[in-house]
């Protein structure tokens, strides 16, 4: 098994019930790589994250992490929640958030150590978080709280990062603060996996797609996935709107 | 004194009444530190669920003795009965939510009246061997509590209790984070049932108190309160645990005084204090939205006045300020007080002028000014109306919006008047061209192109001269020339 790819999935299949919610999935994701996942709703999006992420039950198929097993791997990647699931009133802070990436590290019986509080202010550092370490989630900007769910991702020491649709219901400002972490953590050298909707910026955010509707249509760069008869197939009915995405 | 002896002395040196409030607080505490976790849970529904179909595991459980053992009301038996009952209950609503369309709020409707009438059915059919009074049931009776469930309780409570603390932070990541809970490997489920058989732990010795319709109350009502005025949950937690206790005690002075039952004060009791807290919580309070909204300054009016110290070459008298900025006398007071809080505006008795805090402040504002001109001008507003309609929205001058339009107009240098667009970045720092007013200024270099051994993250001291920037590091004066005037960027050190 070569270790060069960060993420690797092979013939994958996971069914709930009678119905495949995916099946026969097969690509790989290099390290480094800023990766977007499309397809109409009810594509089995999440399903392939959370089989990433390595809870959800396979029928068939394999998930590597670095070559490895994505069981014997866990905490490698890092979950960062789309923004409508997350309770914005719940009551913790910055510093409780980014805490969370330590729990993985610690025993039930273990107290958080100074050493994990070292880490987490580094990391809400390097996320530029350090100020409102105290605030309460809910208190901050769309940018900033993207920004405390990256820094968890960080403490917890992950190389790869899933974000499921971090676009959803945000404004152009904030988009384009989230497309700054981004790059960022890109430049870090983690690798970044992305559920998006919008088919309109997929090909500008992305440099790599992956078009799915249980099965894996097309896998590479925006020019190869944007074909009209793949669009048509995928998402069916909507075709206007395609033929003035694959113009451009 | 002798009223106060009689009336708030006297009742604990009764015995029954002790008893109630030594029970009563333990289990009372219990409830609040687990409702704080049902409650962000959303779980508030269940509380009432699992007491509905108690009776049914109650009512097993002393028939399964009698007719088994010929053991009568064995306080065991009736205790596991209740919790299988309260188990299968949560196992139902979520079976029927999974295999069906019935969405979940209907399935717990469904099965705690079920179970509830199952229970009440076979205590009435059985009523020979069954020697349980439905209305104890229903209403508590907290002064009547005997010494095996003061015993049984305090158990359930440690145990509960310790439960909640060696899996604090579980129970806080799966409540907060499911998803992210499972990735790293915690057992959501496993945790989710281990709560479940918490809460229905508490909430069964509760039901004794304050009785099955009650009890609900006493699990979130007091973490509801604690809700109000805390952000972060271990504080939640402790606070609950004091409204849990101070619902007991107040409640049984109640129940005294007015000579009511004891389940109802308690839940009066805990009930008002939620609403005296709802009204004057400090921050998320009703009164103090209300006192925000009478205080607030309007944004408009601080940020005229910074634009207008500004322009004043970062001091005006008190005179000059006035006759710019137009507004109420109170309006005005409470701008410069809000300001100099803020610390953007030292404020004298008869100038005002602007803090470095306040001078970038200002900066970002005339950024924000300037982009909008442009924007303005490239939307084809004619010139004589541009610096009114950008005057108004200058107001909308969140940075990183502001940042975002002036990139997608290609990060244009110069507005239409030909001024230039000073550059703030989403991190706060800025250039220093376009800036005035400094003079030995603290500020942390964030980018420089120099050979003169300035680097980033050095702390200099600023100093404007006639026609460019003077930097003082250790001690060492620097003068720095255009092009290095034009790649320094600074930011104001983050004690300010």
């Amino acid at each position: 098994m070569s270790t060069d790819y960060a993420i690797q999935v092979r013939n994958l299949t996971v069914s709930y019930g009678p119905k495949p919610a995916l099946l026969d999935v097969s690509f790989v994701i290099n390290t480094g790589e800023l990766v977007g996942i499309i397809g109409p709703n009810g594509a089995g999006k999440s399903t392939l994250m959370k089989a990433i992420l390595g809870f959800v039950k396979r029928d068939i198929g394999e998930v590597y992490i670095f070559g490895k097993p994505v069981e014997q791997t866990r905490g490698l990647v890092a979950y960062v929640p789309q923004r409508g699931t997350v309770d914005w009133d719940y009551p913790v802070t910055v510093h409780d958030v980014a805490m969370m990436g330590r729990y993985g590290h610690l025993k039930w019986w273990q107290n958080e150590s100074k050493e994990d509080h070292e880490i987490v202010d580094e990391c809400l550092k390097m996320v530029r978080m350090s100020e409102f370490r105290d605030r309460q989630i809910g208190q901050l900007s769309g940018g900033q709280q993207q920004r405390v769910f990256m820094a968890r991702a960080l403490a917890q020491g992950a190389k790869i990062l899933l974000l499921d649709e971090p676009f959803a219901g945000v404004d152009a400002a904030t988009e384009n603060a989230i497309l700054d972490v981004l790059t960022e953590a890109k430049k870090a050298g983690i690798t970044l996996v992305v559920v998006h909707h919008d088919l309109a910026t997929a090909s500008e955010y992305f440099e790599k797609l992956l078009l799915i509707k249980q099965r894996l249509y097309a896998a590479g760069p925006p020019s190869l996935v944007f074909r009209q008869e793949l669009l048509t197939e995928v998402y069916e009915g909507k075709l206007k709107v395609f033929t003035d995405l694959i113009k451009e | 004194m002798d009223v106060l002896f009689t009336l708030l002395i006297e009742p604990i040196t009764k015995m029954y009444l002790l008893k109630a409030l030594i029970g009563g607080s333990i289990v009372a505490v219990v409830c609040a530190v687990a409702g704080c976790l049902v409650i962000l849970q959303r779980m508030a529904f269940l509380g009432d669920a699992l007491s509905h179909a108690m009776i049914a595991g109650v009512g097993a459980g002393y028939l399964f003795m009698k007719v088994f053992f010929g053991i009568e009301a064995a306080a065991g038996a009736m205790l596991i009965g209740s919790l299988i009952a309260a188990m299968l209950t949560v196992f139902m609503i979520g079976f029927v939510a999974k295999v069906s369309r019935i969405k979940e709020d209907t399935s717990i409707g469904i099965m705690y009246t079920g179970i509830f009438a199952a229970g009440v059915v076979l205590v009435s059919v059985f009523n020979k061997y069954i020697h349980i009074d439905i209305v104890h049931f229903i209403m508590g009776d907290i002064l009547g509590i005997s010494d095996t469930d003061m015993i049984v309780s305090s158990i359930v409570s440690a145990v509960v209790l310790s439960v909640i603390i060696l899996f604090f932070r579980y129970f806080k990541l799966t409540s907060f984070d499911p998803v992210m809970a499972a990735s790293i490997g915690i057992p959501v489920l496993f945790f989710k049932y281990l709560f479940t058989g918490c809460v229905s732990l508490v909430v069964v010795s509760a039901v004794n108190m304050v009785g099955v319709i009650l009890v609900v109350g006493l699990l979130i009502t007091p973490a509801a309160t604690a809700y109000l005025l805390t952000d972060r949950l271990e504080k939640m937690m402790a606070l609950a645990a004091v409204f849990g206790f101070t619902s007991i005690l107040g409640g049984l002075y109640l129940s005294l005084w007015m000579n009511s039952a004891g389940g109802g004060a308690i839940m009066l009791f805990s009930t008002l204090q939620f609403l005296i807290v709802l009204i004057f919580a400090p921050r998320y309070g009703m009164l103090a939205d209300k006192l925000r909204a009478k205080k607030a300054v309007p944004q408009q009016i601080t940020e005229d006045i910074i634009g207008s110290v500004f322009k004043g070459g970062g001091k005006l008298s008190m005179n000059e300020l006035t006759s710019y900025v137009e507004t109420t006398k109170k309006t005005f007071a409470n701008a410069l007080t809000s300001l100099s809080e803020d610390g953007l505006l030292n404020v004298a008795a008869n100038n005002v002028a602007l803090t470095e805090k306040g001078k970038a402040e200002a900066l970002r504002l005339k950024k924000a000014h300037r982009v909008w001109e442009t924007y303005l001008h490239h939307m084809g507003v004619p010139e004589e109306e541009l610096h009114e309609q950008a005057h108004i929205l200058e107001h909308y001058n969140d940075a990183e919006a502001i940042s975002y339009i002036h990139e997608k107009m290609g990060f244009p240098q110069t507005d239409p008047h030909g001024a230039v667009i000073p550059d703030i970045y989403a991190d706060g720092s800025f250039c220093l061209t376009n800036m005035f007013g400094f003079s030995k200024s603290d500020v942390q270099v964030v980018t420089i192109k120099t050979d003169k051994g300035i680097k980033p993250g050095d702390r200099v001291k600023v100093t404007q001269t006639e026609d460019s920037f003077e930097l003082e590091l250790n001690g060492q004066i620097i003068e720095l020339n255009d092009a290095e005037v034009a790649s320094l960027t600074v930011r104001l050190p983050d004690s300010l």
